[in-house]
Formats: C-alpha cells, structure tokens, sequence
C-alpha cells in the first residue's frame, strides 16, 4: 500500500529513513549510543560540597587559601573504646600506637594526629621542652598517669585527643591533597577495622562522609533504576497489553541512559570541570530521564495502535504516527531541555552538569522516538487483531469521564484548578531551606550514626575557620585572637576552639615555671618571639602549620561544633562577622569560611538557584511556545499548569514541613521540563483539531486524542515513585513530590488548561482559522 | 692455571682497597682546625616557596666540641645566644640565652632527631658520628660532579639512637671531602638529600655551604659559611653561660 508523502521535508526525512532504512537506522542508532556510552568508564562519583560552590564565592576562596597554607581540612576522625569504661588502659594505648604506625606507612595518609603521635610542652630545668606524649607503644600505669595528668593540665588539647567521657581514644588523619576522599577514606577504614578489631570503632570527619558517598550513589542508582524500571514496566504492560511495545519503549529509555551517563563521564574526562563529577543530588538523573524518555516512546506506541485500528497497515500508521507526533516530540523534547538548561544559570556548580547531561539525554530520547523506534515497530510483524490494537485500555476510558465533566462544567473544573493553586500559594511561606548533610541520613544510618557520635562524643561535625591576616607575633593580635575565641566559643553548639594564641599561653606558663598564672599572652613581642625560638630548638618545624603560616603573617582560628540548625547558622555567622568588624578594623583582611559558612551560602544559593530556574524557564518555555505556535496567547496557556504545579508543589512543601535543599532545588526544573510536554500536546492538537472540527466538540475530541497518552505518560512517569527507595532523604522527597507533580501537571493540563481553552474556545479558534 | 693468573692480577687491588670501615675512619681522622669563627647564614624554604633568613656568629674550638652561637638577624631573634659542649661520657650540655626573659634555659639533648631552629638539620646531622656506634659497607665506587668518590653505606646501630635507618655517602677519593649523603628514615624512606661544598683555607678543606632537602617535606636549608677565621686565639673562658648575653663586636 503506498502512502502519502509528508509535505514537510524534514518529517519525510525522519519518516523515509524509518520506513525505507530501518535497519541501517537501527544499527547507527546503536553504534552512535554505544559511542557516547563509551565514556561511561570517565564517570567520577563525589559529593564534596566545596566542589559545588562558585569559584569566585567568598567562602570558597578562603577555603582555598586555608586549604594551600595550612594544609588540607578534609580529616577523617577515628574514634575506638568501649561504652562507659575509660580508654586510658595500656592495652589500648599500645593500639593506638599500632594504629598510628599502620596508618602513616599508608601512601594515601600525610599525617596522623593523636596521643601517640602527639607532643607535650613541659618546663625542665626552666627550660622549654618539646616532647612526646605517648614515649613508647607499651606503658607503665605510671607513664599512663603521666599522660592523663598532662591532658587535664591542657583541656583544650584533650578535647582534641579523647572523647568528652574519655571512653574513645580520637586520631585524626589528613590526606595528601592529590588523593581521592574515596580512596582516602577505604584506607583509613581498611586500616583501622584490621588494627583496632574487638573495639567499638566509629569514623567520622567531613572526608569520611564525602567519601563514603560514592559507594552509597553507585548502589542507589542501582536500586532506583531496578524499582524505576520495574514499576514503569508494570504500568506500560497493564496499559499497553504487549511485550513487545513495552520492549521497544524500554529500548528507547535505556539508550538514552546510556548515552546521558556516558556523556557527562566524557564531560568530565575532557573538561575536567566539578560541574560534571556525578552526587547525591544527581541520584535521580536516571530515574527522571527514564521518565521523560519513556513519555516520548509511549506517545509513539499508543499513537501507532491508534492509528493501526484506522489504517491496519503497519508502513502507513507509522508514517501517519509520525507525521503527526514528529513536530511535538520535537517541541516537547526542546522545552523540556530548555527547562533543564536553565539550571545552567545556577551559581552552584554541580546544577550546571545536571543541566547539560540531561538535556543530552533528552536529545538522545527524542532522537531515538523519531528515528529508532519508528524502524523497530515497521519492522516487526503486528499481530492486527491484538487487544492492544483493537481494544481501548483502561485509561483511555477515564479520559472519556474527564472530557465530559470539563466540557459540562468548565467555569467550575477552572475554580477548582484556581482553589487548589491558591491553597498552594499559602504553603509557599512556610517554606524552609536546610542543606545540613545530617538531614540526608535517617538515624540508624552509618553516616547519620557517625555524625551523631561526633556530635555527642566528640567535638562536632561542623567547622568556622577564621584567617587572620598580620603579624602574628604581635601581643595585641594574638590577644584580639584569644577574644575571638572566646566570643565564638559562647556559642552554644560550640564544643571547642583552638589557635596559636593557645599554643603561646601554654609555652609562657610552661617557661615561667610551669605557673598557671602566666597562660596568658605576654605583652612584650620580643618574649612571644623568643619563645617560637626556644621551640624550635626541640619541637618539630611542622607543629604549627595547621595553626599559622611558614612566616607568622596569618594565623588560622579552628571552631568546632555540633550540628546547628540553619536558622542558628545565619545568626552564627553574622554575629561572628559583626564581632570582628567591630574588633579588627586596625588589622589586616580577616575572612571567615568553614562548613558552617559554606551552609549559610548554600543556603542562599539554593533559593537564589531555585527562583532563577524557575522564572527563566516559564518565560523561556512561554517564548518557545509562542512563537513555535505563532501565538503569544499560546505561549501564556502553555505555561499555566506548569505555574499552577509549581505553585502547588512548594506549597506541599511547605504545608507537610519539607525542606528546600541544594537536591530538593531542581524540582522546578523537573516539573517544567516534563510537566511543558502535556501543555506542548494537548496545544498541538488543538490547533490541529481547530481546523476541522466544530469547536463545541473541539475541547472533548481533543481531550480524547492526547488525554490517554498524557495520563498514560502520567501514570507511567510513577517511576518517580522509585526515588522513595533512595537512600537519601531529599531524593526521596523528589520521589514522592514528582509523583504528586505528575499529577499535577496532567491534570493541570486536563484541568486548568482544558477548561481555560473550553472557555475561551471561539477566541482561539477564530483566530487560529 | 688460569685461577692462579687472576689471584695474582687482583691481589694488589685486595691490599689497597679500603673497607667501609676504614672509609668511615678516615673520613673522621680528617685534618680539621682546632678553633673556627665563622659567620653562618641559613635559609630555610617551604614547600611553597616562602623563605625564612637567620644569619648567626659562631665560634668553635676544639674542633667543634665547644660551639657559642649569636644570632644577628632577624631583628627578631637578635640577642639569642646557644652555647654547646660536647661531652665523650654523657650527653652534650646546651645552654640558650632568651633576651626577652633575660634567663639562660637549658636545651635537653635527648630527643637527637629533632630539628635545629626549624631547619632541616637535626641535632644528629651537627654532631659527628661514633665509629663505633655504625655499621659501615662499602659500595661500588662512583663519580659525582667528576670526582671519583668512595659510595659509603652507614647503618646506625641500636646503641646511636638513631633518626635514620640508614646513609649513603659519597666521599671524593681525593680529597676525603663529604660531597653528598642521602639519609632515610626509619621506614627505609629517602628523607634527606645533603649537598656540601668546601674551600681550601690554610691547608683545610672547610665547609662553605651544605643544601639539605626534606624529600618528604619538600622542605630546604641552605647554610652559607662566610668571614671564616682559622685557628684563631680563643680563651677557653668565652665558652661560658655569661657570655651568651652579649654579642661579641669580632
């Protein structure tokens, strides 16, 4: 049977290669994704936060600055002993002698900090003297005592060295800067389960969490992919009744996984940029590509059954198929990657690669829809008299009830719509952002566990670093120094502060025989020099590094603390900042950074990321509507259920108390970018539509038409539902909020759109004519 | 036959070569002036590049074993003083003057590994070494900068308390001059690499400069000696705690 030419030359291009070249497309198709694919292998898993910020970010470039003079801040804690009975035994001092030995014999680890490798400042013969705190693997109770006395003298170093009960002994190890957290993070495990084996043991420090992160995303995605796979298998059965559709639709979705992954490992592999390294927050990349490119396939297949039940010739209803969706699977394929570019305009790095990546998939997706699946299904044999051709599926008869109600009763269908927007709206300012990592883990998990012993036990999980810049001998700095410290450590989460101002008033007291009277900084220069100078001549050159610089020009203020809520964080820092304008305006630059500073700007940068992405990508997604369909009254229609969805998403956000965080922030970008394909559809027909039917039946056929595959779409993009067995918390937060976007996106199409257009029907349909 | 030809071609090669001991010996016998003076300019450099300057006055007699040192700059560190006497049957006694504190402190010496005023020289590196406190090997023999050099393995014994597990030492056949050492540490790891550089002065090969480099520290000295008197008159005396609290004008 021949069939007719498609008036426009591009489509018959599309059409003729799937019809007269189906193998060759299918077999370029393959080696093209295979190709991209390749680059799989250049895929990098890291959730380090620091990489996610801007380059030129305040917070960023102090923590930059630390990092290359006082060496790298990313340590891991390991912390062993027993509940409820003190760590001080010689038992296990011997291992953690062992420890410190198996650890610095690592090539991954530069330095290990603890009793054993620890030194001590005493006063012999009114001299100085710099020697080790632990003196040997086996001790004496004698030589035990000796330590236990000194670390009381020196509560601040103890704080550093031994649990807050002194039931855990604490060693920190730092890494070399070139070494992965990854790879730093499996020696030191693998270290310290071998030596300290009997002992309860826990790790902890921000490089443990950072890099146990890659192993978590690398068995999440897994078992999202399973579930997401399983339950939109499930859902494309049910509906479309055959194997052998569902295996084509899956062939679609899975090329575009395959050539999205790759890209970003090939991205990474030539740019080198943060922008591509794959985190926690990219987990769902898979789940929401194998959505979106599952919704181009299922239009092609159901429109092919559709047309099979006119045409019953297979050549001729995939080519009147495709004449018809060719253009909408364009448009809808280029609005959706509009929206996810849009993330491209956020300051934090990682959205940019998230942004980039998935607009490659979406582009690999509709160029599978339009040129591979095509030259599957001419190519199989169809069985005609099928139910999945003959029969109409369960959905397709909802959509009968939906297009009858909104025809009936469009003023009231339209109140609804707005009602239901509007309880959205006042959700909108309960809204709260929190981007603590500790938020990500349900308790009971290992990293939740870790952060909370170090919370309780230890000194804390989050940091403030202050870098003062001056002279560093000078008494008056150092006191300005020491009430800093002092202001910081009001706080209330704060467990402990540490500098070189503490490192001075131990040296006096000590050189002033042993008096405490004398911890405090001395007044005259020449003595705060002089006692660097008899340091020196027994304690190593390193002992200060973490605290000031090689030639005491800037010196480095540690605070560490419990987690803090974000509202405390804003105040924190901003008390802090306030203090030292009020108290070091006559010194040199002094700038604050830290985990806790880095949350706050996180902070503002995740509502800075979200509002941009979501004004630009409605304007842009308007324009590109409007223009495609020469209207700008379609652009506006167009992006009226995305709006309303947006607006009821947040506001579900903030009525059932779930936060906004730098994972949770690409939602809006989700929801416009899969939710614009149901306005991009339902628009298309009805211009399509318009010329030919009567407009009191215009709204109900059209309905009719892109209804079923919008909810069918829908229903099958429940493989969002997959994000609720991720095993971070905001993920999951995606999982159930995009299903609920889903919904109302479709029938915010059905809906609000549908009755809007219901209304305004000979408006449109004047015009259009 | 033949086994006989070649005992007699080598023999005389047996008698003259020197075992590592007698390497080691005679690099320790070698002439040295009994009282130095000497300016002493040290710059250390960190892995980044950053410099710290001192410049001191030493003075030195009985080859070395009584040493009182002044330290001239930074304006910092002016005024500090360090004096050491070494003893053959007990530790060394070290003594430091601190201006600011205007109190003589006494510096223990037991800790021998660790670092002289921030530098990559250790109290170990300034002191010499016990015969009989080290294992000595002789290694293929090689050329540095044209010299033909003994190559010296030194393995300290149990007894030196040493830092280091082992030396190698190139040693100019010529002149018995030090010219370069490597030291590792105790987990056999290359820590320092030691560069010496000496002028003749009254018949003595004298020290002018050494360059240390922390190989694992990435970390440099760089010791300049200049105005350097030779056998000068010294009073016993001067070696003497008082003396540390002002700065000679010569």
């Amino acid at each position: 049977m021949n069939r007719n030419k498609s008036q426009s030359p591009i489509r018959e291009w599309f059409i003729s290669q799937a019809l007269n070249h189906s193998k060759r497309t299918i077999i370029i198709s393959i080696l093209l994704t295979l190709v991209i694919g390749s680059g799989l292998r250049f895929l990098v898993m890291d959730d380090d936060m620091m990489k996610m910020l801007p380059n030129d970010l305040d917070s960023k470039i102090t923590w930059d600055a630390i990092q290359d003079e006082f060496g790298s801040t990313d340590i891991i804690f390991i912390a062993f002993g027993f509940e409820g009975q003190s760590i001080f035994s010689p038992k296990a001092l011997a291992d953690l002698w062992a420890l410190s030995e198996e650890l610095n014999a690592s090539p991954s680890i530069k330095d290990v900090a603890n009793i054993s490798t620890g030194t001590r400042i005493d006063q012999i013969d009114g001299f100085m003297e710099i020697d080790d705190l632990q003196p040997s693997q086996n001790l004496s109770q004698k030589d035990i005592n000796k330590i236990i006395k000194y670390l009381n003298k020196n509560p601040n170093q103890k704080n550093q060295l031994v649990s807050r009960n002194g039931e855990y002994f604490l060693t920190i190890v730092q890494p070399y800067d070139e070494i992965g957290l990854d790879q730093f993070r499996n020696a030191v495990v693998t270290i310290g389960d071998a030596t300290l084996e009997g002992y309860e043991i826990h790790y902890g420090g921000t490089a443990y969490i950072t890099g146990s992160i890659p192993k978590l995303i690398r068995e999440d995605i897994q078992t999202l992919v399973k579930v997401g796979m399983l339950i939109m298998v499930a859902i494309l059965l049910l509906n479309l009744r055959n194997l052998s559709a569902v295996g084509m639709v899956m062939m679609v979705i899975i090329s575009s996984l395959i050539a999205m992954m790759g890209f970003m490992g090939w991205a990474y592999r030539l740019t080198g940029s943060d922008k591509f390294l794959f985190a926690i927050l990219n987990t769902s990349m898979p789940i929401i590509l194998l959505t979106i490119a599952n919704s181009d396939g299922v239009h092609v297949i159901t429109k092919f059954f559709r047309e099979m039940r006119k045409e019953k010739d297979v050549r001729n209803a995939v080519a009147s198929s495709m004449e018809s969706l060719l253009t909408p699977i364009f448009l809808t394929s280029l609005t959706t990657i509009a929206a996810f570019l849009t993330m491209t305009s956020s300051p934090l790095e990682p959205l940019v690669g998230y942004g980039v990546s998935i607009s490659v998939g979406i582009a690999w997706a509709w160029l599978m829809s339009s040129l591979m699946l095509p030259s599957v299904i001419s190519l199989k044999k169809w069985d005609k008299q099928s139910k999945a051709i003959i029969d109409a599926s369960p959905f397709e008869k909802l959509i009968s009830r939906i297009a009858t109600i909104v025809i009936k009763y469009p003023k009231y269908v339209f109140g609804i719509g707005v009602l239901l927007v509007f309880i959205g709206f006042s959700g909108l300012y309960k809204i709260t952002v929190d981007v603590n990592l500790a938020s990500f883990f349900k308790p009971g998990t290992e990293i939740r566990d870790s952060m909370d012993f170090m919370d309780d036990e230890m000194s804390g999980t989050l940091d403030l670093r202050v870098r003062v810049e001056g002279d560093v001998k000078d008494p008056e700095l150092l006191q300005k120094i020491e009430s800093l410290q002092g202001f910081i450590k009001e706080k209330d989460n704060v467990v402990v502060t540490y500098s070189i101002a503490d490192i001075v008033k131990q040296m006096h007291r000590t050189v002033m025989n042993d008096n405490i009277n004398y911890e405090f900084i001395p007044e005259e220069r020449e003595k705060v020099n002089n006692l660097f100078t008899m340091y020196s001549m027994s304690g190593d050159p390193g002992d200060f590094s973490s605290l000031v610089d090689y030639d005491y020009s800037s010196a480095l203020i540690t605070a560490l603390s419990t987690v803090i809520s974000t509202e405390d964080v804003f105040s924190f820092v901003e008390e802090t900042k306030k203090y030292i304008d009020d108290h070091f305006n006559t010194y040199g630059k002094v700038d604050v950074t830290g985990v806790i500073v880095v949350l706050r700007d996180m902070v503002v940068l995740v509502i800075q990321s979200s509002i941009l992405s979501i004004l630009i990508s409605l304007v842009l997604i308007g324009v590109i509507a409007g223009l495609f369909f020469n209207r700008l009254l379609w652009g506006l229609l167009a992006v009226v259920p995305l709006t309303g969805a947006v607006v009821l998403n947040f506001g579900f956000m903030g009525h059932f108390s779930i936060t906004l965080n730098h994972i949770t922030a690409i939602l809006s970008s989700i929801i416009i970018g899969v939710g614009v394909d149901f306005a991009i559809h339902f628009i298309s027909q009805f211009r399509n539509l318009s010329n030919y039917t009567a407009p009191e039946k215009l709204s109900y056929d059209v309905i009719q038409d892109v209804g079923y595959p919008i909810i069918l779409d829908a229903g099958s993009n429940m493989g969002f539902g997959a994000l609720l067995f991720s095993a971070f918390i905001p993920v999951q937060y995606i999982g159930g909020l995009m299903v609920f976007a889903m919904l109302s996106t479709s029938l915010g199409t059905l809906i609000l759109l549908a009755s809007l257009t219901e209304l305004l029907k000979y408006h449109l349909v004047e015009n259009e004519n | 036959m033949k086994i006989k030809i070649l005992i007699i071609f080598i023999y005389p090669f047996i008698l003259v070569a020197q075992s590592g001991m007698e390497i080691a010996s005679m690099l320790d016998k070698k002439p040295a002036p009994d009282n130095l003076v000497n300016n002493i300019r040290m710059i250390l450099t960190n892995s980044k590049g950053k410099s710290r300057i001192n410049t001191m006055m030493s003075k030195s007699i009985n080859k070395n074993k009584k040493q009182i040192i002044w330290f001239l700059e930074p304006k910092d560190d002016r005024g500090v003083s360090f004096l050491k006497i070494e003893h053959d049957d007990r530790d060394d006694a070290m003594r430091m003057w601190l201006p600011a504190f205007k109190k003589v402190r006494r510096i223990s010496a037991k800790k021998k590994g660790d670092a002289f005023m921030g530098s990559d020289l250790s109290f170990e590196d300034l002191s010499s070494r016990e015969l009989i406190n080290n294992n000595y090997s002789r290694l293929e023999d090689g050329m540095l900068d044209n010299q033909s050099c003994y190559v010296l393995e030194t393995i300290p014994k149990k007894v030196a308390r040493s830092s280091y597990s082992k030396h190698i030492s190139w040693i100019d056949k010529n002149t018995i001059n030090l010219l370069k050492e490597h030291s590792y540490n105790k987990r056999g790891e290359l820590k320092k690499e030691k560069d010496f550089h000496y002028d003749i002065i009254s018949n003595y090969q004298i020290l002018k400069r050494v360059f240390v480099k922390d190989v694992l520290d990435q970390h440099t000295t760089e010791v300049i000696f200049s105005e350097i008197k030779i056998d000068v008159e010294l009073n016993e005396n001067l070696f003497h705690e008082k003396n540390l609290k002002r700065i000679p004008r010569e």
